[in-house]
C-alpha cells in the first residue's frame, strides 16, 4: 500500500470542520434524547426549548428503582439474559457449521448455504404465529426460553455466512500439519482453526448480541407478563401507559442503549467487518 | 455401521458439523414457515389455535384479502416506504462515503461514529423520532415555527400524509450509516491508478464519477439497493412503535398489519395470509440478489 495523497493543510482542516458538522447533525436525535431525560418535565415543556438541561434532573431514573412504579433495570436484566443466552446458541451451532460448509464440499453444501441466506431475508411477520403455537405447546411459552430460541434463528445464519469466510481464508497446510501432528479432524478444529478464526467468531457474537438486544416482535409476542419482558417490550408499554412523560421514556431509552454503546466503544472494528460482509438485518 | 463410517469419510464430514445449526434451523424457522402456509389456507381463530379441529378453507384468506382496502393501502405504502427511504437514503449514504474517502485527519473516527444509528434498537430510535416530531415539544415544530415556515404545529404522528413523512425520516437515519459504510467499502476496491491516469487525460472530476466511480460500483450499488430493499421492505418494529399503523390505518405495512390481523384481531389465519404476501416478494428479490452476488463466485 503506497502513501495516500495527502491534502492541503487548509483543506484538512476544512474537511475536518464539515465532518464534525456532519455528525452533530447526524446524531442530534440522540443527544437530544439524553438531555430530554436530564430534565424537568416543566422544562421540556418550554418554549422556546433548553438546549442543555438549565436544571439537571436524575429524578427520571432514579425513580425508576425506588418507586417499582415500572422497573427497568429489570427489564435491562431480562434483556441481558435472553440476549447472552441467544448469542450463546448462535455462536455454538454456527462456528462448526460455518467450518463444515467453508473446508467440505460435500452434496448438499450449496443447498444448504443458500437456506442459510434465505432465512436472513425472511420477515418475522412469517414465524411469529407458528412459533406462538409451537412454543404454546412445548410450554415455554411466557418465558425467557421462548425469546431465546426466537432470537437465535437471526443470528445463526448470519453468524454461519460470516464465519465461512473466516474459514475459508485459512490455508490447507496449517490443517495437514496438525494431522500430522496426530491431531484427527475434530480435534484440529477446535485446536487450531478456532483460535486462528477468533475474530470472526467475535463478530458473530456481537451481532447475535445486537440482534437479540434490539429485538421487540418476539419478546413481545412470547412473554406475555411484564415483569419478564425484554427492555425494548418495556419501552413499548411504557409508552402506551405513560405517553408524554417524556423524561422518564428518554431515560428508558439512554439505559437501552448504554450496551450498545459499551460495544461501539470497544469492538468498533467487529462492528465495520460484520457490516460489510453481506448484513442484513433481522 | 461400517457402511455410515465410510460415508462420513473424506468431504461428507462436513455434513456432521453442519447438522446441528441445521436441524435448529430446520426445527425453529423451517416448520414455522410450512405451518404458517398450512394456516393461511384455513380458517383458524383465537378457539382453535392452539388445540380443536381447524377447517380449510383454500384461497378464501388470500381472495378475501384482495377485497380488503386496508390490505391494498398497506402492500401499496409498504412499496412507497421503500422506495422513499432506498431513494434518500443511498443519495446520502453515498454522498458521505464519497466525502469520507478523502484522506482528511478526522475521515476515519468520524466515519466509524457515524455507523452508531445503525446499531441502536429500532424501538429506541422509533421514541427519539416520536420525541423530534411530537407536537408541543418537537423541535422540528420548532425549528418551523422559528424559520416562520409554519404558524401552528404540526399534528405530525396523527395525520396521514406527515406520519409517513415521519417515518421515512426515521428509516432514512437507520439506513444512510447501512448505504454509506458499504459504499465506503466498494470505493477501496477502486484501483487509485484509475483516478491518476483520468486526472492525466486530463479528465474533470465530473467525468471521473460518471465514467470511472459509477462503472466500477455497479455490484456494490447493486448489492447495497436490493439489501436495502429486502431490509426496508419487511419494516416492523419501527412502524409499530411510532405509529401503529395509524392514524385510521393510514401508515400499516404488510407486516403491521399482519400483526394486527392475527395478535389484536386474532384472525390467524388472515394475518398468515398477509405475512405469506410479504414473504413471497422478499424470496422474489431475495433471488435476484442471491444471482447478482454468486454469479462467478464458488459459494
Amino acid at each position: 500500500m503506497g502513501e495516500e495523497k495527502r491534502l492541503s493543510k487548509k483543506k484538512n482542516i476544512l474537511f475536518s470542520i464539515i465532518a464534525v458538522v456532519l455528525l452533530c447533525i447526524l446524531l442530534f436525535p440522540l443527544y437530544w434524547a439524553l438531555i430530554t431525560s436530564l430534565k424537568t418535565e416543566q422544562e421540556i415543556f418550554r418554549n422556546p426549548p433548553t438546549f442543555y438541561p438549565h436544571i439537571l434532573n436524575t429524578k427520571s431514573y432514579a425513580a425508576q428503582v425506588e418507586t417499582g412504579d415500572f422497573n427497568m433495570f429489570r427489564s435491562f436484566a431480562n434483556s441481558f439474559l435472553i440476549s447472552m443466552g441467544a448469542t450463546l446458541i448462535a455462536v455454538l451451532l454456527a462456528v462448526p457449521a460455518s467450518y463444515g460448509i467453508a473446508k467440505y464440499h460435500f452434496r448438499a453444501r450449496k443447498a444448504l448455504l443458500l437456506s442459510f441466506l434465505v432465512t436472513q431475508m425472511l420477515p418475522v411477520s412469517v414465524l411469529l404465529t407458528p412459533m406462538f403455537i409451537m412454543f404454546k405447546n412445548m410450554h415455554v411459552y411466557n418465558t425467557w426460553v421462548a425469546a431465546v430460541l426466537a432470537d437465535a434463528t437471526i443470528g445463526i445464519p448470519f453468524s454461519v455466512l460470516i464465519l465461512k469466510n473466516y474459514f475459508a481464508s485459512i490455508p490447507k497446510d496449517l490443517e495437514e500439519a496438525a494431522y500430522l501432528d496426530g491431531c484427527n479432524k475434530f480435534s484440529a478444529f477446535v485446536r487450531i482453526l478456532i483460535p486462528i478464526a477468533k475474530p470472526g467468531v467475535m463478530v458473530c457474537a456481537i451481532f447475535s448480541f445486537l440482534y437479540a438486544w434490539g429485538d421487540l416482535a418476539y419478546g413481545m409476542t412470547f412473554i406475555l407478563d411484564q415483569e419478564k419482558r425484554p427492555i425494548t417490550a418495556g419501552i413499548f408499554n411504557f409508552m402506551g401507559q405513560y405517553g408524554t412523560k417524556w423524561s422518564y421514556l428518554t431515560a428508558f431509552a439512554v439505559v437501552t442503549i448504554i450496551p450498545v454503546a459499551l460495544i461501539f466503544i470497544f469492538m468498533q472494528k467487529y462492528i465495520v467487518s460484520g457490516m460489510t460482509s453481506g448484513a442484513v438485518k433481522g | 455401521m461400517a457402511r455410515l463410517k465410510k460415508f462420513f469419510r473424506y468431504e461428507n464430514v462436513g455434513m456432521l458439523f453442519v447438522l446441528p445449526a441445521f436441524l435448529y434451523m430446520l426445527v425453529f424457522v423451517g416448520y414455522p414457515i410450512v405451518h404458517n402456509i398450512i394456516l393461511s389456507f384455513q380458517d383458524v381463530n383465537a378457539g382453535n389455535l392452539v388445540k380443536g379441529t381447524r377447517n380449510f378453507i383454500l384461497f378464501e384468506n388470500y381472495l378475501e384479502l384482495f377485497k380488503d382496502s386496508v390490505f391494498t393501502s398497506s402492500l401499496w405504502n409498504t412499496v412507497r416506504f421503500t422506495v422513499s427511504c432506498l431513494v434518500f437514503q443511498f443519495i446520502a449514504g453515498f454522498a458521505l462515503a464519497l466525502f469520507f474517502s478523502k484522506p482528511f485527519s478526522f475521515a476515519k473516527p468520524v466515519r466509524g461514529i457515524l455507523l452508531v444509528p445503525w446499531m441502536i434498537p429500532i424501538t429506541v430510535t422509533a421514541l427519539m423520532f416520536k420525541l423530534l416530531f411530537a407536537t408541543d415539544i418537537g423541535i422540528i415544530n420548532f425549528l418551523l415555527r422559528s424559520l416562520h415556515l409554519i404558524e401552528k404545529n404540526i399534528e405530525w404522528l396523527t395525520t396521514p400524509g406527515t406520519a409517513m413523512f415521519a417515518l421515512i425520516c426515521a428509516n432514512v437515519w437507520i439506513g444512510i450509516p447501512f448505504n454509506m459504510i458499504l459504499i465506503s467499502t466498494g470505493l477501496t476496491t477502486i484501483p487509485k491508478e484509475l483516478y491518476e491516469s483520468a486526472s492525466i487525460d486530463g479528465a474533470g472530476k465530473v467525468q471521473t464519477f460518471w465514467k470511472i466511480t459509477l462503472p466500477l460500483l455497479k455490484p456494490t450499488i447493486e448489492s447495497v439497493l436490493i439489501l436495502g430493499f429486502i431490509y426496508t421492505f419487511k419494516v416492523y418494529d419501527l412502524v409499530y412503535v411510532m405509529t401503529s399503523g395509524g392514524p385510521v390505518n393510514a401508515t400499516h405495512m404488510l407486516s403491521t398489519y399482519s400483526y394486527k390481523l392475527s395478535f389484536e384481531m386474532f384472525k390467524y389465519s388472515k394475518g398468515s395470509a398477509v405475512a405469506n404476501v410479504l414473504l413471497v416478494i422478499l424470496l422474489f428479490v431475495g433471488v435476484l440478489y442471491i444471482k447478482a452476488t454468486t454469479e462467478g463466485e464458488d459459494a
